[in-house]
């Protein structure tokens, strides 16, 4: 095929210069730099709230951030420790007893296989974090409260759903 | 010329291609795993207060105790009596901004005392007793034309109440201390 002079020159142009024209992508690499950074900041596994769609938290203004400690779920149906099931609420809510026994067994048992963490004040202590309904009634509370205090696990926090200031009240 | 074409030939690009792949992946991942929900944690102060030594108590002013009962609030100090009763709001609820003024009024007058107790009934729901704590453990005014947290009584234990007296159906299973 016979070029004119212009398309000849226009070919050896385009050869010239790179076949691939480059896409400058320097600006969206900050930005996924700097998206990436915030997710992996922000990525807290403790702050999470529970999976248990039986577990609806209820809700509060406090900001204290949940460490990763051992947690305690206690839904309208069953009492779990960190998603095994322990007993069940109608059981507790028919005993007499003011502690759970399944309870105690457990935490006992997860209490002897790791070595608890040392406080400000320089003692031994074992944080528990109790993640319950919001309709569940004050006496399973309570008894989970008294059971932790027979255990090592005697720091015990509830977690409830950050809300902002100012709302609903 | 020459001089020119090596300066260009310098310009090196980097392969950033794998380094796009791995954002690529790593993004879609961190969002869908981001819970935009937190949770955060109300810590108690442990032993109850039933549990403390009484002669530590003997010292202070003021050992202050908020009743929840089914349909009123009760302020009592444990050394001298009751001290105010706050009744359930026209729309049924407990009224918590209420015994936040009024906590915030025994404040003023003993701005020493950080501890309270909650004393429940064994039917109270945990959603109420969250929202009692909420409403002992601080208050916020204006201040310079911003809102500000101020505490009350962040040092909070949990008990059982005593029977309610005026209740005439019997209280569920599990009794009070």
């Amino acid at each position: 095929m016979k070029m004119s002079a212009r398309a000849k020159r226009m070919e050896r142009r385009r050869k010239r210069t790179s076949a691939v024209a480059a896409l400058n992508l320097t600006s969206l690499m900050d930005i996924f730099t700097i998206i990436l950074i915030f997710l992996l900041v922000n990525n807290n596994n403790a702050a999470k709230p529970p999976e248990n769609r039986d577990i609806v938290l209820p809700s509060s203004t406090a900001e204290t951030v949940p460490q990763e400690v051992l947690t305690i779920q206690l839904s309208g149906k069953n009492l779990m420790v960190q998603d095994i099931p322990v007993a069940s609420v109608s059981d507790i809510l028919a005993s007499e007893e003011m502690t759970i026994a399944a309870l105690k067994e457990e935490l006992d048992f997860r209490a002897s296989r790791s070595a608890p963490t040392i406080n400000e004040a320089g003692e031994p202590e074992r944080e528990i974090m109790l993640q319950a309904d919001r309709k569940v009634p004050y006496v399973l509370i309570s008894k989970v409260m008294r059971t932790c205090m027979d255990t090592e696990y005697t720091k015990i926090s509830f977690a409830v759903l950050r809300k902002s200031e100012g709302e609903g009240q | 010329m020459r001089a020119r074409k090596r300066t260009r030939d310098t310009e090196v690009e980097l392969n950033i291609t794998a380094f796009l792949n791995l954002m690529v992946v790593l993004i879609p991942f961190l969002l869908l795993n981001a819970v935009f929900a937190q949770v955060s944690i109300l810590q108690l102060n442990l032993p109850s207060a039933e549990e403390s030594p009484p002669d530590e108590e003997k010292k202070k002013p003021l050992v202050l105790e908020v009743l929840i009962y089914q349909d009123r609030y009760e302020v009592v100090d444990r050394q001298s009596g009751p001290l105010k009763i706050i009744n359930n709001n026209v729309a049924g609820e407990h009224d918590s901004d209420e015994l936040r003024n009024y906590l915030r009024k025994i404040k003023e007058q003993f701005p020493d005392i950080t501890s309270i107790t909650l004393l429940a009934e064994p039917d109270t729901d945990y959603e109420l007793l969250i929202k009692t704590m909420d409403a002992s453990r601080y208050y916020q005014e204006w201040f310079n034309g911003q809102m500000i947290k101020r505490n009350l009584f962040p040092d909070i234990g949990i008990g059982d109440a005593p029977p309610d007296k005026s209740r005439t159906e019997p209280v569920a299973a599990g009794g009070a201390a």
